[in-house]
């Protein structure tokens, strides 16, 4: 589903990434860890085409992004979900239109039949009954889930997560990772998440990759990364558990 | 200090490029029909009402000063009589469009940058993309096309209560009657007259929309950066009003006295 072939990115003089290789499938939940500022939302950027790398290739569903007008971009974006930070959901529409949206940008279906499916994916994400509200009147967990919600409505086949849980607290982090698995399980999506929260990643991710230095440090399992003996990846783990 | 120089010249010549592309794509997006009506109308709607009040406010008391300075003059000549003509025309070959240029670009197009900058720096600007939508024909496109719509919509508006402001200077300070004043400034207000200061309107529009949406685009740095762009767009937009105020002048003078 998702491949990164030797991908290099330098952002002004400092290199961010360099030799990036990562292969996603279908159905697959891949984490992204690393410390603040190690390139994790630019990787997942590239996954989505809003960067284009300075070297290497991202293929996504079998179509080579660096090959892509923007115009053309903009097709293909059809077929992903990307859940931003802070949601990112337009401040100027109420939920029910921020996630209804795409269905009403990408699709020819009905009002009633966009109604349907917004309280389908808004009941799956847990939200039902604040389809009125506007984001202002939303907490920081309630806007990550409407931004699911809206990245997933079009039954996406690639979900991108940029640090889904940061800014929560942790009961709220465990709910929201437990969402993201199983919204990914209901879609069969092709998931890639960046994150600082160990714990939660380690539960729900079937693979994980430690950037470090521009580079990817380490990957594996959770319990290929538990043993790994790479300094930075002990010292990563350790403080991150302590 | 030469380098820092060229460094600072080399920005500002980037930055320019970037904004003539920027139109460019604005252009290409309307040429091409990719326009979507019922945000221009909405747009309309917030720029045009949100600055109609402002602008009545200030067209009266606009053209009650043109009156009252202008009937000290023409008395002093013994033409008070003019008065009409004077407020009549100097309102709208260049008060009106500029005065009103100026006020909408520091309510309206301040709000176009305002409102894009947040969006941009809370990612909404980028989550259009990532949801397969073109930002510039979603949020651009139409607030560009409002301000070519609304602006001579409120220059309008803004003549005629420039001259109600004159009419009431005219009846009740100079004691000329209502009929005479009303006949007075239709006799001076020929079509030239009308269209030399009109046509100005809509450069005006192009170049508050061009930099007001290109300042909140491209908006970085939070909320102070939404505060500082938003206020680089205002003075752009004055200085840019005014320059080209100038020339538009100049040309059309020259063609059309």
């Amino acid at each position: 589903m998702i491949k990164v072939e030797g991908l290099y990115k330098t952002l002004g003089d400092q290199p961010v990434l360099e030799n990036i290789n990562l292969d996603v499938n279908q159905g697959e939940i891949v984490a992204v860890l690393g410390l603040s500022g190690a390139g994790k939302t630019v990787l997942l950027k590239h996954l989505i085409g809003l960067v284009q790398p300075d070297k290497g290739r991202v293929i996504v569903n079998g179509v080579d992004f660096t090959s892509l007008s923007e115009e053309e971009m903009l097709k293909v974006r059809c077929e992903m979900g990307y859940l931003f930070q802070e949601g990112a959901l337009y401040d100027f529409m109420d939920v029910y239109d921020n996630v209804a949206f795409p269905l009403k940008e990408h699709t020819g279906l009905k009002a009633a039949e966009i109604s349907a499916r917004v309280r389908e994916v808004l009941k799956l994400v847990d939200l039902e009954g604040v389809e009125a509200k506007m984001p202002s009147e939303l907490s920081g967990g309630m806007k990550k889930r409407v931004g699911l919600a809206r990245a997933i409505v079009l039954g996406a086949k690639v979900l991108l997560c940029d640090e889904p849980t940061s800014g929560l607290d942790p009961i709220r982090s465990r709910d929201i990772s437990d969402l993201i698995r199983h919204v990914s399980r209901q879609i069969g999506s092709a998931t890639v998440l960046t994150s600082h929260d160990v714990g939660n990643s380690f539960r729900i991710a079937n693979r994980l990759l430690i950037i470090n230095d521009c580079r990817i440090a380490a990957e594996g399992t959770a319990r290929q990364l538990k043993e790994s003996k790479e300094p930075f990846v002990q010292e990563f783990l350790q403080a991150a558990t302590s | 200090m030469t380098a820092r120089l060229l460094k600072s010249i080399y920005e500002h010549l980037h930055s320019l490029g970037e904004a003539i592309f920027f139109l460019r794509e604005i252009l290409y997006l309307t040429v091409r029909g990719r326009v979507r009506w019922q945000e221009v109308w909405a747009q309309v709607y917030e720029q045009g009402v949100g600055s109609i009040i402002i602008v009545m406010l200030t067209s009266l008391a606009t053209g009650t000063v043109l009156g009252l300075q202008g009937l000290i003059t023409l008395q002093r000549f013994g033409a008070k009589e003019f008065i009409a003509r004077l407020v009549a025309l100097s309102l709208v070959r260049e008060l009106g469009p500029v005065f009103t240029a100026l006020i909408f670009s520091g309510k309206a197009g301040a709000g176009i940058t305002a409102e894009l900058g947040t969006m941009s720096t809370n990612d909404q600007i980028l989550a259009t993309r990532a949801m397969g939508v073109d930002p510039l024909e979603f949020l651009v496109v139409p607030r560009f096309l409002a301000c070519f719509l609304a602006l001579p919509i409120l220059v309008i508006i803004s003549e005629f209560l420039g001259i109600a402001g004159g009419y009431m200077i005219a009846v009740t300070q100079a004691h000329t009657t209502g009929e005479f004043y009303i006949h007075e400034t239709l006799q001076a207000v020929g079509y030239v007259d009308f269209f030399s200061g009109f046509i100005k309107v809509f450069f005006f529009a192009v170049i508050i929309g061009w930099i007001c949406c290109y300042q909140g685009f491209f908006t970085r740095g939070g909320a102070t950066g939404v505060g500082r762009f938003t206020t680089k767009a205002v003075a752009y937009s004055y200085i840019a009003v005014i320059v080209s105020n100038a020339v538009l002048t100049k040309i059309i003078l020259t063609f059309w006295g």
